[in-house]
């Protein structure tokens, strides 16, 4: 029976892992590809279905004009506002939520719950409505268009994530700890700096995952408040999309846009697996 | 280390309103420099806050807290010099055993050298200088424990050392071990040491002077002697000893005589003054003995159980409808018929309103 649920369940796991690695394949196997090997039909195999070119990944460093696409000014356009939109949301979240855990705020009838929920709310409303606030600000501020406008905006998306994510880590942090180091001799900062916040980096990973991973694949606000000065990585891919899309580029570049992710999410595997205060307390 | 005096201190977690429900009531208290104290009671009785009230961690909302005749209530936590060791071992899981002890004397910026001395001394007396170098979140909860103690030692300066039910996560044998090492550093170090628990065994068998509490309130201070001998209240008779304190309703009679039923016994407590209508006749289930014909101080009583517990038999008696604990020795022979209960007038005591008279 065992044995049966064994090959039921590596059975599962198998087709599961297909059904996700597929379009990688494919994706990886089309960046290899020239257009006759694109436009004849489906082909799989390289060196027997088709002759394997490395156009697609050249193309990725050419400008237009030689015949590329010109995605590494976009790439690291997304790496500057991912990382400093993740980087500030992370900072600000992280303290905004510590003391959302730790402190009692009473405005009128507002309380911590309400004033967590009200950080939530931020990402409740579909981006649409969102989108033509910020247009009309970014462009009173003249920061339409700029890296340091998206940041602003990637902090406002990216924050409330960084808030709800810590401040459910805060809670299950034990006060005590806190209590300690303040009876060891730290004033609240030291006692945030020096002992909560080394002890909350699993969440802080955890949290600048999230962040990261909303903020390099957002489409919508990269797309509706940058016109030619400023393009980032996921508007510079979906544009490669015209009457003749060249699938090899493409796929390339999608690949490109995949992997730092890939990479994150093998560092922080760890800490998505483990406890999150393991052995402090108990 | 230092006098630790409570003056007139209360807490009441809703101190706006009209009606004040209070954690803790007002009460005096003064802790002996280098004393060693339990603080006894049921869960919730405001044993927690009250020591959470010295360190800091809660400010009263009545009364004055002074060290030394210092005014320190609305000093914080880090100024007051004080340690606790909470229920639960709280370590520094991203340091070292070494930096965990290490850690109260970085953040008084204690220099380099005295810092390492004093680690080594502490870790000594704990047995913990073989995990000096290893991570803290990856020992047992009992050396945890030891660490959230070291801590509170590794500093000359502290003025006390506060424990919330610190046993709680070790084992039987090693509770004996640690609380055997605690009298020795309260010994070596005169460090004044205030340990809450619920456990009445491990305050009698570690403190010099015991404080109960009940719902907020001081009921009994005392050696564990004078609590089990004199228990100010049937409240403490009855928490304080194994079994309880054997409480028998009863009437005045004479002087220094109750009536228990028809069977007058006597006491050595003049009941002359005593308006009271309501009086209880208290004994420990240690000082009674059977006896098979009746006699002065005897009352009749039937056999209702008797169970071996090894070391002694605990005998459960009727009187009037009222259950008796009695201890006997092992060998004894109890007879189920034709049984007395012999009161010693100098093991009894007189409750009136639930108060020792």
């Amino acid at each position: 029976m065992s044995l049966f649920y064994s090959t039921l369940k590596y059975l599962a796991v198998t087709l599961w892992s297909m059904f996700v690695i597929a379009p990688f394949l494919w994706a990886l196997t089309t960046s290899f590809k020239d257009f006759q090997s694109v436009t004849s039909g489906a082909t799989y195999i390289p060196w027997v279905d088709f002759e394997p070119t490395l156009d697609g990944w050249r193309s990725l460093f050419k400008s237009p004009a030689q015949g590329g696409i010109a995605i590494v000014e976009p790439f690291f356009n997304s790496v500057i506002v991912t990382a400093a939109g993740s980087g500030i949301s992370i900072i600000l979240g992280t303290l905004a939520a510590y003391s959302l855990s730790r402190f009692t705020f009473r405005v009128g009838p507002i309380r911590n719950g309400d004033i967590t929920f009200f950080f939530i709310s931020q990402r409740i409303m579909p981006p649409v409505v969102l989108s033509i606030p910020f247009f009309i600000m970014l462009g009173k501020l003249g920061l339409l268009d700029t890296l340091f406008g998206l940041v602003l905006v990637y902090v406002v998306l990216l924050m409330p994530i960084a808030v709800w994510i810590m401040v459910d880590f805060f809670n299950k942090v034990p006060l005590e700890i806190d209590e300690t180091a303040l009876i060891d001799g730290c004033n609240p900062y030291q006692a945030f700096f020096k002992v909560v916040l080394p002890n909350s980096v699993p969440g802080i990973i955890v949290a600048g995952m999230f962040c990261m991973i909303f903020g390099w694949t957002d489409f919508f606000f990269a797309f509706i408040l940058t016109f030619t000065e400023v393009q980032l990585l996921p508007v510079a891919i979906v544009a490669l999309n015209s009457s003749i899309t060249p699938w090899w580029s493409l796929s390339a570049a999608a690949l490109v846009s995949v992997a730092p992710l890939v990479v994150v999410a093998f560092v922080v595997e760890r800490y998505l697996s483990k406890g999150n205060l393991s052995g402090a307390l108990k | 280390m230092a006098k630790i005096t409570l003056q007139n201190i209360a807490h009441s977690y809703n101190p706006g309103a009209t009606e004040k429900i209070y954690a803790l009531n007002p009460f005096d208290m003064t802790w002996v420099d280098g004393g060693r104290y339990a603080i006894l009671g049921p869960s919730g009785c405001g044993k927690s806050t009250m020591l959470n009230i010295m360190s800091g961690i809660v400010t009263p909302s009545e009364g004055k807290l002074l060290f030394d005749d210092v005014d320190v209530t609305n000093v914080s936590t880090s100024e007051r010099n004080i340690a606790q060791v909470f229920q639960f071992p709280v370590i520094y899981g991203t340091m070292t055993v070494e930096q965990n002890l290490a850690f109260p004397l970085v953040c008084r910026n204690y220099e380099k050298r005295v810092i390492a001395a004093k680690v080594q001394e502490v870790a000594e007396a704990l047995s913990l200088q073989e995990l000096l170098k290893k991570s803290a979140s990856k020992l047992t909860a009992d050396q945890k424990q030891l660490i959230s103690l070291g801590r509170g030692l590794v500093r000359d300066d502290v003025s006390a050392v506060l424990m919330d039910e610190p046993l709680t996560v070790i084992d039987p044998d090693l509770k004996f071990r640690l609380r055997r090492q605690l009298k020795e550093i309260n010994h070596k170090y005169s460090s004044t040491l205030i340990y809450v628990t619920h456990d009445q065994n491990e305050a009698m068998t570690f403190a010099e002077n015991i404080i109960v509490m009940d719902e907020g309130n001081i009921v009994q201070v005392g050696t564990p002697a004078e609590l089990f001998e004199r228990p100010k209240t049937t409240f403490v008779g009855y928490f304080i000893g194994a079994p309880a304190m054997n409480f028998i309703d009863c009437e005045a009679y004479e002087n220094k005589t109750v009536r228990l039923g028809d069977v007058p016994i006597s006491t050595d407590t003049d009941i002359s003054s005593v308006k009271s209508k309501k009086l209880k006749l208290g004994i420990r289930a240690e000082y009674i003995k059977i006896a098979d014909k009746m006699g002065n101080n005897r009352i009749p009583v039937s056999i209702q159980r008797v169970e071996d517990l090894g070391s002694h038999k605990l005998v459960t008696a009727v009187f009037n409808g009222i259950n008796l604990k009695v201890k006997a020795e092992r060998d004894k022979l109890i007879l189920s018929d034709d049984v007395y209960l012999e009161l010693p007038p100098e093991n009894c005591c007189l409750y009136a309103d639930d108060t020792l008279i």
